[in-house]
This record gives structure tokens, sequence and C-alpha cells, in this order.
């Protein structure tokens, strides 16, 4: 049995860490763009 | 091994048909954003030019009525179902990028109140539902998962609780569409109360995050109110959202000396596991804001990116709210749930008051 096999019932908790650190990438690799004005001046 | 590297190019496959089918669902969400925001252009600007007396309907308001509108009288195809799901990504995306807005001495103030508030929000919060839910004599661990619900942070406690004690899918599912309609409901009540009673933005958006229970709709439900309500709301809301493991762990440990959940054996790992890690990236961001590490227009473009995030959220708390499916759950434990929730919002309301009074908010 593999250890990167996934189970055969994923449970909601371990989606929704996994949620959590995309979400913490996402912003970061946001923040990085705009901290070197790859992405200037977001307007709303 | 062999096996291994034979099933790659299907997985990658798989990933790749995964990654594409969440695409139609996000669309959807980003042209009901951005509906709301022409409509909220639109509906002030013809109001303004006409000298009529509009109410001021608000984005947020009108991409959770579009989304309403949508699932309650349409059937949404299948084929945009797991992008809609994604509204919960875009929920944590903007709540880290809303530590941009946040200077660290801001966050350890308000932070600080809302964790004293949020303490005691907690207590009574677990006492009154578990006391509600054994006078109408609800089962042991749907009153246990309502009670987490109301308590913390809506469906993701009810979700991490739910392994925990080894509650059933039934319950569960009682207990969530208990709080998503509560939660829908408070979107429209909380404003208007806090209107009729003149709160002041702070006061609001710490009520807002002690007294909606799940994420979503409190975020909403601050930003109904006032752009600066809302940065608090999420704010007292994150707070409410750290103290998740600890409730939860409490609960596993009582069902666990009952003989019916397992027994925790790392309780550090369990707290670490129930973290909502997104807050480290809410804190981290706010950090290197008060280290001067972005310029100011910098720091709007950030802020502006988690408003962009939110409105997608927005248009997915009304999507997924099908009062329909909700109705099908039965009555009971919605009464629980609407006593109780009434009876936090009277408390937290009574709370964020008497704080207002010490801390002059």
């Amino acid at each position: 049995m593999s250890t990167d096999k996934p189970t055969t019932t994923p449970s909601n908790k371990s989606a929704s860490l996994s949620l959590d650190t995309w979400a913490v990438i996402a912003a970061l690799v946001l923040a990085l763009a705009v901290r070197f004005d790859i992405l200037k001046n977001v307007s709303w | 091994m062999a096996a291994t590297t034979a099933l790659s190019p299907v997985r990658s496959e798989n990933r790749l048909l995964n990654a594409l089918s969440i695409v139609p669902g996000i669309l959807l969400l980003a042209g009901i954003g951005y509906a709301a925001k022409v409509l909220e252009r639109s509906v002030n600007g013809y109001a303004k030019a006409h000298h009529r007396t509009f109410p001021n309907i608000e984005y947020v308001l009108w991409a959770i009525l579009i989304g309403l509108v949508i699932s309650n009288t349409l059937s949404i195809p299948k084929i945009f179902q797991s992008g809609i799901a994604t509204y919960e990504f875009w929920l944590k995306l903007g709540i880290v990028l809303l530590g941009a807005r946040f200077v660290l001495a801001d966050v350890l103030k308000l932070g600080g109140i809302s964790l004293a508030l949020v303490v005691i929000e907690i207590t009574l919060s677990l006492l009154l539902m578990t006391f509600l839910g054994r006078l109408f004599k609800l089962k042991p661990k749907l009153i246990s998962l309502l009670a987490i619900g109301s308590a913390v942070c809506g469906v993701s406690a009810i979700i991490a609780a739910k392994g925990a004690i080894d509650a059933d899918d039934e319950d569960s599912s009682f207990a969530i569409a208990a709080i998503l309609a509560l939660g829908a409901l408070a979107l429209f009540t909380f404003p208007a109360i806090a209107h009729s009673l003149h709160m002041n933005d702070v006061s609001y958006g710490l009520w807002a995050g002690l007294g909606v229970d799940n994420t979503a709709e409190a975020t909403a439900a601050g930003a109904l109110y006032s752009d600066a309500a809302g940065k608090v709301a999420v704010l007292a809301k994150t707070a409410r959202n750290a103290m998740i493991g600890f409730v939860v762990l409490a609960y596993a440990i009582y069902w666990a000396g009952q003989g019916q959940a397992q027994t925790v054996t790392n309780k550090a790992a369990f707290l670490w596991k129930k973290f909502p890690k997104f807050i480290l990236g809410f804190l981290l961001i706010s950090l290197l804001v008060s280290f001067h590490m972005f310029s100011k227009g910098q720091v709007t473009s950030l802020g502006n990116l988690s408003k962009w995030a939110f409105l997608l959220t927005f248009a997915g708390v009304g999507l997924r709210t099908n009062f329909r499916d909700m109705s099908k759950q039965g009555l009971r434990p919605f009464i629980v749930g609407a006593l109780g929730e009434v009876l936090i919002a009277c408390l937290t309301l009574g709370l964020v008051v008497g704080a207002n009074r010490i801390w002059g908010l």
C-alpha cells in the first residue's frame, strides 16, 4: 500500500486543510506579484 | 514501481480534467459577481440622475440575491457544481489578502478584544445549545454538532467534529442545513438590527463576527453594513475559527470517554491538524505590511484583490443556499438552531455593547 495513495473515502477535514494551504500559497504568489510590480494598480 | 509509472499519465490526465472541471463554475461565480457590481453602479447612478430615493443596495447583496434567485428557481447544471464549490477557496484567499489592510498593532488590539469575547461567546453558546438540544430531545451527537457549529465556525467546525466524534452523516447534514439556513437569515436581519440601533462599524463588525456562524456569511454580513465593518467581522470570525481545535478536542475526549469515539492519543498533533492554517497566512501578510514591505499603492492593490476574491465568495453563498433542500432536513433541529441563534445573537450583542462601554470601540 503506497503512502501517496488517497484513501478510499477522503475525509472533508483533509480537503479543508489542503484548501487552506492552497489559499495561503495563492495569496503569497499574488503578494509577491504585487510587491515586484508584476501586478500593478489593481482597481476595484 | 512499474505500476506507479504506468499509472502516472492517467493520474495527470485526471488531474487536468479535475482542474478544467472547475472552470465553468468559477466563470459563473465571476459573472454573477461582475453583474452585481454593474447593478450596484447602474441602480445608484440611475437614482442619482433621476433624483430618486432608492435604498443603497451594495454589490454584496446583489451578488447574494442573484445567486439565491438562480439556485432557488433553476436547476444548476452539474457542470457548474465543482466550480461553485471553490467559493470556500476564494473566501480563504480573500481573508489572507485582507491581512494587508491590518497593521499588526490593529490585529493585536482588535484580535485581543475579539479573543476575550470569543471565549465568553463559545462557553455560552455551547451551554445554551446543549440545554436546548436536550429540551427538544435531539440525538446526543446531533446536539454536539449543533453546539460546535453555533459556537465556533459553522460548517467547517461541524465537518471537523463529525470525524472526531464519529457522528453519522444524517446528523451532520441536519446540523449543516440548520447552520446554513440561519446564516442566510442573519445576512438580512443583522444589518437591519444594527442600523436601527445606530451601531458603529467596529461594534457591528465584532457582533457579526461573533454572532454569525459560517465564515462566508459572517464576512458577507459585515460587508453588507460597511467596508470597515466587514474588515472587523473577518477579524473577529478568524479569532473564533482559531478556537476550533480546542472545542473539537474537548468533544472528542468526551465522546471517547463514553466509548463512542476513538481516543485522541496525541493532543498537540490533533490541535495542529484542526487549526485553520489560513489564519497563519493572514498574520504573515499583516506582518509584512507592518514592516513596510509594501508601498501604499501596493497595499491598496492587495486590499482590492481581497475584495475581488470576496466577490466570488458572495456569489457562491447565494448559489449554494437552496431553501427547498434545507426544508427537507426536518423542523426540530432547525427550531433548536433558530432558538439558540436568536439567543446567541442577543447575548453577543450584549457582549459587544458591554465591550464598547469598557474599551470604547
